[in-house]
């Protein structure tokens, strides 16, 4: 892994179009500012690995574990 | 065309059950043909099996059933990447999972179809209201009724 220092108000530049910007710095937060085309996508990492996670799990779903499902009208209480 | 399962088989699919993930589901991105295949028993539950690998399949739900405030916001250039130029076209599903005897849905990385053109993508949602586990159904089993 590449590792920059970088201070406040300072960026590091990804590519030709990406940029990211040292926002603030309080403690053990650092607010960062992200700028990117529409067509990259930017997550919080968390957030993607929780729903590949879920990804994983659901994939292994069998059909048995939906045949116990109640009526609909039950379900929804 | 055919699809081989591990669950149900081989299925005969018709064409307008299958849905184009250029980019996969997350974890999955090798796979970008999936059926959707109707359960026999009601509309509530759908499978979305690969048509390349016959042990992944899914089961997805329509998230208005269970949560009707639910909206997946799709972003400009998601709806230009499935060729969408209005919502009223889509589709939108949630995946299942099972934990214990809970069923959740995953909120927060809903399935958008454009239903024209059965363009499909995964969408990672940054709106903390929605969850990777919602939960929609507490099984009723056999042992429990009997306990």
């Amino acid at each position: 892994m590449l590792v920059l220092s970088r201070h406040k108000d300072e960026t590091i530049m990804i590519g030709d179009d990406i940029e990211l910007t040292i926002v603030d710095i309080r403690g053990d937060k650092v607010r960062v500012g992200i700028k990117a085309p529409p067509s990259v996508p930017v997550h919080r990492k968390e957030v993607y690995d929780a729903i590949l996670k879920e990804n994983e799990g659901a994939s292994t779903i069998d059909r048995s574990d939906l045949g116990e499902i109640p009526p609909p009208r039950i379900a929804r209480l | 065309m055919k699809v081989q399962t591990t669950r149900f088989g081989t299925v005969e699919v018709d064409d307008s059950r299958i849905l184009e993930f250029p980019s996969g589901l997350l974890g999955f991105s090798s796979y970008t043909q999936y059926a959707l295949l109707q359960p026999d028993n009601d509309g509530l539950f759908f499978w979305l099996q690969s048509t390349e690998a016959a042990e992944l399949a899914f089961v997805v739900t329509d998230p208005s059933t269970w949560v009707p405030e639910y909206q997946a916001t799709v972003r400009k250039e998601q709806m230009e990447d499935l060729e969408l130029t209005t919502l009223e076209t889509a589709q939108t599903f949630v995946i299942v999972n099972k934990y214990d005897q809970t069923l959740t849905v995953n909120l927060q990385g809903p399935i958008i179809v454009n239903l024209t053109n059965h363009q499909a993508m995964q969408l990672v949602l940054a709106d903390k209201r929605w969850t990777t586990r919602h939960e929609i159904v507490r099984l009723t089993t056999q042992e429990r009724l009997t306990a």
